[in-house]
């Protein structure tokens, strides 16, 4: 005997985004003459990379500036929310024109 | 990427760096913020693995391009995602069929699920007095919102029972609490959430509070454990491969119900009592830990002679969480102790509270200077500067007791207070483990919420099949 196999309609399970896609701020035409800032989670040796990266950009772009992470606080700890949510007003406080943020790993 | 997100809201073009095995992440997780643009910049392999020399040779060849490059130049196109709607039927085939097209979009766990249907959902539905459109929050890393539709959706997939359902709300709306940090549930050491429930429940649901405690095999403990891990992938967003870069993680854990016969027996609250809840009211207890041990053979018939061993447990299973204490966080770091109940009655029987045994293991589980500053500098590198306890203590990072000398041999805390070593009563009612978790810190804090009952509950639970 033929085994008759039901047929289930079943649901997404999934959640639904609660956004519309945004674009991002629009980029410099250069770095030479900008305020560029460090944010950091203090791991994964940040530190070092943003002075290799510091070094060589200084070399390749008249006037650029840095802003050191610890303006910021570090992006990842127990007050992350509080730290991060306070970034806004920093970087126009610092006049910030771009940031790199680290690490991901 | 969620740092970047709100740079970029506030008109400041950013740039990720992101190691070589986090790129995918980074892709997922800016599309998951709505800013599939976010610039990302690669660092070669794992900078904690490389020389000096190897660092700076692949930061300046492959990132400092990249670097310059997202913040000077727009290349990528926007991408609009079409997705199904929050109510929609997906798919409609016999249970193979479902079950391999729900894999095949990663919606399951690799185990085959309850076909959520119509008439299932709504079997679920009718054990909460909240509308399906409830939403409870919205959850990163995928913006995703979490309904009271959703929860009936998994928790069919989960073969979990309709009557089950206040309890997974619940859970959903402990997941939703920003206390509990859901958004690093993703995290690379891939710690998985362990769930206490208390109350009533236990007993009227079936859930097992005795031996085999945290094994599977029981129908309420088991699914729900099982809906944890559906929900935190098909809603919260930590799909495998995509948000969840656990180094090797681990299955969901089993839901433990505390023995709460023993507990009133020896007159010790709950552990949702300890953390705020009503005393002697349904609730459930969630937290995040990086790994336990069973503690074999406890032995002695005083408190002081069960305790020494168990402070020993607490110490041992402790390592690089140390970072929770004093490092990447402070006192954050919560060990979990579960007493098997003929332990529990024996250090009760000594006259000693809970919090007796709190202040017990808090003065008596101690690790040297050296050894928790080897965790949270020599062997991570977790603290900027490789600074010390004593360096930490000066800059006001860590309370004076870690920086009472210089001695690398002086004891210190492994928490900052007693009752930072939670303890609870399980297990096997005659038998002498015990067993001891480690917490990860503020990346999943315990959080406890009240089970709410639909009206009629009696009635309901009647009519359900047991």
């Amino acid at each position: 005997m033929s085994e008759i196999e039901a047929t289930y309609s079943v649901y997404w399970p999934r959640g639904q985004r609660a956004f519309d896609v945004e674009p991002v701020a629009p980029k410099v035409n250069s770095l030479s003459g900008k305020v560029v800032a460090f944010l950091w989670d203090y791991l994964f040796r940040g530190d070092e990379i943003f002075a290799i990266l510091k070094k060589e950009m200084e070399t390749r772009f008249p006037g650029v500036t840095f802003v050191g992470p610890d303006e910021f606080g570090c992006t990842h700890g127990a007050d992350e929310r509080e730290i991060v949510a306070a970034i806004p007003g920093k970087l126009k406080t610092l006049r910030v024109d771009a940031a790199i943020s680290g690490m991901g790993c | 990427m969620r740092v970047s997100a709100v740079v970029e809201r506030a008109g400041v073009p950013t740039v990720s760096l992101v190691s070589q095995g986090f790129v995918g992440l980074a892709k997922t997780s800016s599309l998951g913020m709505g800013m599939p643009d976010l610039g990302i910049a690669m660092v070669p392999g794992h900078p904690d693995v490389q020389t000096d020399e190897e660092l700076e040779r692949n930061v300046l060849s492959v990132t400092l391009e990249q670097v310059i490059s997202c913040l000077t130049s727009l290349e990528q196109g926007m991408e609009r995602i079409v997705e199904p709607g929050p109510r929609e039927v997906v798919f409609e085939g016999s249970i193979d069929e479902v079950n391999r097209y729900f894999y095949e979009n990663l919606w399951t766990d690799g185990v085959p699920i309850m076909p959520p249907t119509r008439g299932r959902i709504e079997a679920f539905l009718a054990f909460t007095d909240r509308a399906p459109h409830e939403v409870l929050g919205i959850m990163l890393p995928e913006n995703r919102a979490a309904t009271i539709w959703s929860i009936a959706v998994n928790g069919v997939m989960a073969g979990c029972r309709p009557e089950y359902m206040p309890i997974l709300v619940s859970l959903v709306e402990a997941m939703v609490d920003p206390k509990y940090g859901v958004e690093h549930s993703g995290n690379t050491p891939g710690s998985e959430t362990q769930i206490v429930i208390n109350g009533p429940l236990i007993k009227e649901l079936g859930f097992n509070y005795e031996q085999g405690a945290m094994r599977d095999g029981f129908q309420a403990n088991t699914s729900i454990g099982r809906f944890w891990r559906l929900f935190l992938s098909n809603v919260t967003g930590f799909q495998r491969h995509q948000n969840d870069k656990a180094t090797f993680g681990g299955t969901w854990r089993v839901v433990m119900a505390e023995n709460e016969d023993v507990l009133a027996e020896i007159g010790w609250p709950s552990l949702c009592a300890d953390m705020g809840l009503a005393a002697g009211g349904n609730g459930i207890f969630i937290a995040r830990y990086t790994g336990g041990k069973v503690i074999l053979s406890v032995y002695g018939n005083t408190a002081e002679e069960c305790l020494i061993y168990l402070a020993d447990g607490v110490k041992n299973i402790t390592g690089w969480e140390l970072i929770f204490t004093v490092g990447v966080a402070a006192g954050t770091y919560k060990p979990l102790l579960v007493l098997s109940p003929i332990i529990a009655k024996t250090i009760a029987k000594s006259g000693f509270s809970k919090a007796d045994v709190q202040k017990y293991l808090f003065e008596n589980t101690r690790i040297t200077a050296r050894q928790f500053d080897n965790y949270i500098g020599t062997y991570t590198n977790t603290v900027p500067g490789r600074r010390t306890l004593f360096d930490l203590v000066k800059l006001g990072k860590a309370p004076k007791i870690y920086g009472a000398s210089r001695d690398p041999e002086r004891l210190v805390p492994i928490v900052f207070r007693p009752e930072d070593i939670m303890v609870a009563v399980g297990g096997d009612p005659l038998r002498t483990n015990c067993y001891v978790f480690s917490q990860n810190g503020y990346i999943g804090s315990p959080t406890a919420k009240p089970v709410v009952l639909p009206r009629d509950w009696r009635a309901k639970l009647k009519a359900a099949e047991l």
